[in-house]
């Protein structure tokens, strides 16, 4: 499916310059609710590097002012890390350039995926330079008023296996694949 | 103006954040946070999937989380000057925001937490609200805050 190529011009990141921003390609291997199992655990499938334009673009998307969050000299001078300061939620960045296409908890990526509800913790702030290793684990599934619901908590720790946050993931998905499908050849 | 967890009182209020969903800046978050679903970006295709009911594109959930915290890092700061950081998010989405809504968010604090010294945080309960009034959103965010 074509993506509208006026998002070019939000491009700032070397990420974003090579990520797929098509999600409607491979959407036959994302994790369905119907195949998804209780206490499965694996680890993503790349790790992330925290760099200070990932972040500065993060608290620009959320219309943040604070120089200490928009201004990296500023940062530099003033932060107490001496670094721009992260969003609360720019873990969503890490989580999705993180899981990539294929295997446990891609359903992330699910076309017809609702959002009902997420929890962040923050355990420490990510500093520049910090490789960024995400484990996902499939915590709930269940049904409510006949919707399927699927939960996963993302743990992200550093390259010293220290945990900096985590993220219990909710959505309302399409139960199968043949539903899934319904969505991505609309 | 910095605040401690000894000043501060349940119903203390934090001003309002407002934020555009306009598509450019759908778009802009769409790219920040790498969500590319096209429920999000492509018109086309959200007036055919209508996955919300709707024939249009929708702000992300996300979105809609990181203007709820907003409330408290614009107020307070990600690590206030006195110290103070954000310890979690706990949000919930109840209404799809459409292309084009203005979103204003606002917070007070509900509960006072005793940890003991050097841990004590405060409940701050955050609701977001589109132009016509409907509740979009609603998050409760963790703050600690020096003694």
């Amino acid at each position: 499916m074509p993506v509208p190529s006026r998002l070019d011009r939000y491009v700032e990141t070397e990420k974003q310059k090579h990520f797929s921003r098509d999600f409607m390609i491979g959407w036959e291997r994302y994790e369905t609710w119907d195949e998804a199992t209780v206490g499965q655990s694996g680890l993503a499938q790349r790790t992330f590097e925290i760099t200070e334009e990932d972040i500065l673009d993060y608290n620009r998307a959320c219309g943040e002012t604070d120089p200490l969050m928009i201004d990296p000299a500023f940062a530099r001078q003033h932060s107490p890390t001496g670094e721009l300061l992260q969003h609360p939620v720019f873990v969503t960045t890490i989580a999705f350039y993180s899981l990539g296409e294929k295997g446990i908890g891609t359903w992330i990526r699910t076309p017809g995926a609702r959002n009902p509800q997420q929890r962040i913790e923050i355990i420490e702030p990510f500093r520049y330079g910090e490789i960024i290793s995400t484990t996902i684990t499939t915590a709930d599934k269940f049904t409510q008023r006949g919707k399927p619901y699927l939960q996963m908590l993302l743990d992200f720790r550093n390259e010293s296996s220290v945990l900096k946050a985590r993220w219990w993931c909710s959505l309302i998905l399409p139960a199968t694949r043949a539903d899934v499908a319904r969505f991505a050849n609309a | 103006m910095p605040i401690s967890f000894a000043e501060i009182q349940a119903g203390h209020s934090f001003p309002p954040v407002v934020q555009s969903y306009a598509q450019p800046a759908i778009d802009h978050y769409a790219l920040a946070s790498l969500d590319m679903n096209p429920v999000h970006t492509n018109e086309d295709w959200a007036a055919r999937a209508k996955v919300f009911g709707i024939p249009e594109t929708v702000g992300h959930g996300m979105m809609t989380m990181s203007t709820l915290a907003s409330v408290v890092t614009r107020a307070r700061g990600v690590i206030g000057k006195n110290g103070g950081s954000i310890r979690f998010v706990d949000a919930k989405f109840t209404k799809p925001v459409k292309v084009g809504e203005t979103v204003t968010a606002t917070g007070k604090v509900k509960q006072k937490h005793y940890f003991g010294p050097g841990k004590n945080w405060v409940q701050v309960d955050v609701e977001a609200r589109d132009a016509t009034g409907d509740l979009i959103g609603l998050a409760e965010v963790g703050y600690n805050l020096p003694d």
